[in-house]
């Protein structure tokens, strides 16, 4: 995984690799237990390059994920709590906060014209911060990144894209889809691969609701 | 005052407010009616898109997040539709999505293809008003039927307590008609 040049650290992370996993696992036993009635997508696989990422996002940015967002959430500085009682209330595929600044969202893509706003709004503003804006290898892929990653380009907006790539779309490989070849990644945008350490939804274990 | 006069003075009274942006397609260029209803409006007020239907509507969200209140233009009706993931999945669900915590306030402005003199035809013409109304859950939808409704509601979707969105429709044959 490369950073950018122009990216600078802005903060030490206190959480830890150990942390992370700790938290999904209970998560994995809230769900097993049929205290949350709704999907949860769980992380796992990925936490030492999310930890090396969120050096670089200022407290004040902007942090725009999926449906997979309880590790973006939690480094972002979502109080770890209240994003349980939202995971448990059944909102884990679409976290939110003003503060700090979060949106998550579950439709593919769909984050990114929204993350575009902002940053443009931030330029307009000749605000210092930035957006991040964390996809995955499927959403890459989409004409939607295509327009707006053209767009953040040519108007030079504060919006640094991250892609995340296992390879999965649900349970569809993506590079499958595309005929067996992916598109290339741009040297602006962050890229790292890794193995899902959980399945798309649920935990893996069978759950008697 | 006419119809298109109305649509005009709401324009001009929007863009004395140093939180709005108008966006789209034509707003700074010729090429439908309603850039002839923006030609007052400062430059620096506008934002030229190109034709992204989608992430102009996320855009128009995305600013209103940081506090801008954009008019985001739609020329027809027809290519409000290529917007509707943004509009009926991400701008009506936020309130619900995010506890009320984010309130983004966008008006945004469509037209019903006028048919005289020249018939737009199918693709140009159609009216979801009511196919709206029912996608829609939260974004108020007001519907443009006489010139002296015109200014309160762009007045009322700018000043709404609640934050809530607009979609406003324009009857393109009215701006002639009426």
């Amino acid at each position: 995984m490369k950073i950018p040049d122009y990216l600078k650290k802005k903060r030490k992370i206190e959480l830890t690799e150990k942390d992370l996993i700790d938290y999904e696992e209970k998560v994995k036993k809230y769900y097993e237990d049929a205290k949350i009635i709704a999907p949860v997508h769980l992380s796992k696989g990925n936490e030492q390059e999310i930890l090396e990422i969120f050096q670089y996002v200022d407290k004040d940015d902007w942090v725009f994920s999926s449906w997979r967002n309880h590790f973006h959430a939690l480094l972002h500085g979502l109080d770890p709590d209240i994003l349980m009682e939202d995971i448990i209330d059944g909102r884990s595929m679409s976290t939110n906060s003003i503060d700090p600044k979060f949106y998550s969202s579950s439709i593919v893509g769909g984050i990114i014209p929204i993350a575009v706003g902002t940053a443009k709004a931030l330029k307009l503003k000749k605000s210092s911060n930035r957006v991040w804006c964390f996809i995955g290898d499927m959403t890459f892929e989409t004409g939607i990144f295509y327009e707006a990653h053209k767009y953040v380009n040519n108007f030079d907006l504060p919006l640094q894209f991250v892609v995340e790539d296992n390879n999965l779309s649900t349970n569809t490989p993506t590079d499958e889809t595309w005929g067996g070849i992916k598109r290339q990644i741009p040297a602006d945008v962050i890229y790292y691969s890794y193995e899902r350490g959980y399945p798309h939804h649920g935990t893996g274990n069978w759950v008697l609701f | 005052m006419g119809y298109k006069d109305e649509i005009v003075k709401s324009m001009e009274w929007l863009a004395e407010k140093p939180d709005t942006v108008f966006l789209g397609q034509s707003v700074s260029y010729s090429g439908n009616a309603i850039y002839n209803t923006l030609k007052t409006v400062p430059d620096q007020k506008k934002i030229e898109t190109p034709v992204f239907e989608e992430l102009q509507m996320g855009l128009s969200m995305g600013m209103a997040l940081e506090g801008y209140v954009p008019i985001t233009c739609y020329p027809r009706f027809d290519f409000l539709i290529l917007a509707c993931n943004q509009l009926v999945n991400h701008l009506d669900k936020i309130n619900y999505m995010s506890k009320g915590m984010m309130k983004p306030r966008v008006i945004i402005r469509t037209s019903i293809g006028a048919k005289k003199p020249l018939d737009g035809g199918i693709q140009h013409t159609q009216d979801h008003t009511e196919a709206f109304k029912n996608l829609l859950k939260d974004i108020n939808v007001v519907l443009l039927n006489e010139p002296d409704e015109i200014f309160s509601a762009f007045e009322l979707a700018y000043q709404r307590d609640d934050f809530k969105s607009t979609l406003i429709i324009e009857w393109g044959d009215y701006y002639n008609d009426k």
